[in-house]
């Protein structure tokens, strides 16, 4: 009842602070302009008031970068959201699973493999990407015992936490045998969208728009892994069928995020828990929410981030990791979230 | 719809039918020879030793244990051949326990029960919060509607658990020992709570522990050993000092006391 007006809140509040992201930067462009200029170019409505310098800072520059915040933050979101769901499972993300290093190390090796032409770059890195998250999930998911009745909690998130750091040694490994400088791996690492231009945005924005999309959709599915798996099954889910493509979705979504923007954590963590706080647990009201809440979080810590020139990484992480000591100290004297 | 019309016009309406079910995991066998009907408005309890098939037979008859051989009947037609949804808008299950992982009001727990009479990504309807509020009352709990699931007592938990169960607007209501854990008023209190909600439109069958409580408000009693249904019947044809012996393990005139 609420949540299709919060949602509709939520879509004007992330569309003016993108006029607003738009405008920031070491030229000021005032958010009449950014509109006016945003208008013409993409709508062919108004007339030509501002210099082409201003129109070329606003559409090569920023625009890509801005739609790239939101396109990742969604999906990052929405797919932890969505594997909080799946796993019952408070502390779950793409970053804490491991599915993120699983794609950052499926994109790395495809960046680095000596193939070179445009195909390759926009699809076999998204496809090299998407393979790595798949079988990072693959893999926690059968070590962990996922869906056979025995998983913990707990044990879910140390297998995922030794997937993660296996491949992000990995990762180290495969840039530093290639010879890619350590300030390559570093940045990739940490994350960061000032690789968003408009190519790789249009070769990320198809699956990111898509995975979302259709995962933000399948709440009623979720809503039933509430009460554990064979609750879901009482309700009406076909559980096996519905984690199979949940979490193709989730990974799909963390695949192409990555490949865009590298390692971001903790949106996909905080977010969801932030939306639940307001909504309550039902996953079609959190998962459409999150996708407009992540985008938020990621285009103002992206901008913070642009301002004082460190990665964006740092800036979730700054803002992340305290929240999730709060949530462990919470689970931990054992008062409801 | 038909399903009720059915049910109306046809006492005889097979809503609950197995036979000859066998049912194996890991090449263990768990069921083996099941053969029953349940009828429209029964009230069945089922009762047997720790181990002795109990919950698995309402996990067969709700399709979440695939069978070996035999065939479950779920409203006259084959198990095998309805979908999930299908099955949830005829039988529903309140498990043994709940466990959520994050904070969730009674209220919002509750219209999950609406899952299988809806389509769609949109949330729960006018319609479905104001079934989930009828079902909260139904079982005494409006008071309890805002509060979070997770800081309720035992007792309060299993009553949400039953409004969910209704929720669902089912035939049949299943239950895994819904007084397990409870101290005695809570225990009174659920029991009379399934002896009134057993009626025209519905079916109760119920995993107990109690004998004497069984005895007192079961017309029908399922005794099950090592996977079998061993007996089936009124309590007193049933529960006999004999085969209570013989069901749990104990001597006999200790049986004859209890």
């Amino acid at each position: 009842m609420t949540s299709p007006r919060l949602l509709v809140g939520g879509a004007l509040l992330l569309a003016g602070v993108a006029v607003l992201a738009i405008g920031f930067g070491s030229v000021a462009i005032a958010p009449g302009d950014v509109i006016s200029i945003l208008a013409r170019q993409l709508f062919g409505v108004g007339e030509a008031a501002q210099g082409a310098g201003a129109t070329s800072i606003v559409m090569e520059l920023r625009l890509p970068r801005i739609l790239a915040a939101i396109l990742v933050g969604a999906a990052l979101a929405v797919a932890g959201g969505a594997f909080q769901s799946l796993l019952r499972n408070p502390l779950a993300d793409p970053y804490v699973l491991g599915t993120s290093s699983g794609a950052a190390l499926g994109a790395a090796i495809a960046i680095l493999l000596p193939i070179g032409g445009v195909a390759w770059e926009l699809g076999g890195v998204q496809l090299a990407a998407f393979l790595g998250a798949l079988a990072s999930v693959g893999l926690v998911w059968r070590v962990a015992g996922i869906g056979s009745g025995e998983e913990r909690i707990a044990s879910v998130l140390l297998v995922g936490y030794a997937v993660a750091s296996l491949l992000a040694a990995a990762l180290s490994l495969v840039m530093l045998a290639s010879g890619a400088n350590l300030r390559a791996i570093f940045s990739f690492l940490l994350g960061g969208l000032d690789g968003a231009t408009w190519p790789r945005l249009a070769a990320a924005a198809l699956p990111l728009i898509a995975a979302t999309t259709l995962l933000a959709l399948r709440g009623r599915a979720l809503a039933g892994f509430l009460l554990g798996d064979e609750a879901a099954q009482h309700l009406g889910v076909d559980v096996q069928r519905e984690r199979r493509i949940a979490v193709a979705l989730a990974s799909l979504a963390t695949a192409a995020a990555v490949a865009l923007a590298g390692l971001i954590g903790f949106v996909g963590l905080v977010v969801p828990h932030l939306v639940r706080l307001a909504v309550g647990p039902d996953p079609r009201a959190v998962l459409p929410l999150s996708a407009i809440g992540g985008a938020l979080l990621l285009l103002l810590a992206d901008t913070i981030a642009r301002s004082i020139g460190v990665p964006v990484g740092v800036i979730t992480a700054l803002i992340g990791a305290p929240f999730l000591l709060w949530l462990l100290h919470r689970a931990r004297t054992g008062y409801a979230l | 719809m038909s399903t009720e019309f059915a049910m109306q016009i046809d006492p005889s309406y097979e809503l609950i039918g197995a036979r000859n079910v066998r049912v194996e995991i890991g090449g263990k066998l768990i069921l083996d020879e099941i053969n029953l009907k349940i009828g429209v408005g029964e009230r069945v309890a089922i009762v047997g030793a720790n181990g002795a098939g109990k919950t698995s037979l309402l996990r067969a008859l709700s399709g979440t244990l695939p069978v070996a051989s035999g065939e479950v009947i779920l409203c006259t037609e084959p198990l095998g051949g309805l979908s999930r949804a299908t099955i949830a808008r005829s039988i529903a299950v309140v498990g043994a326990d709940l466990m959520l992982p994050f904070a969730t009001r009674a209220d919002e727990l509750v219209a999950l029960g609406r899952l299988p009479h809806g389509r769609g990504p949109s949330g729960p309807t006018a319609h479905d919060r104001e079934r989930a509020a009828a079902a909260l009352e139904r079982v005494g709990a409006s008071h309890l509607a805002a509060r979070d699931v997770r800081t309720l007592s035992a007792g309060e938990k299993q009553l949400i658990a039953i409004a969910l169960g209704l929720a669902q607007e089912t035939p049949i209501l299943a239950l895994d020992e819904p007084t397990v854990h409870l101290d005695l008023k809570h225990r009174v209190e659920i029991a009379d709570l399934l002896v009134s909600l057993a009626d025209r439109a519905r079916t109760v069958v119920a995993i107990f522990h109690e004998i004497d409580m069984v005895r007192q408000l079961f017309p029908r009693v399922i005794l099950m050993k090592s996977g079998r249904i061993v007996a089936d019947g009124s309590p007193e044809s049933v529960l006999t000092a004999a085969r209570i012996a013989d069901a749990w393990g104990i001597p006999q005139e200790r049986a004859a006391r209890l």
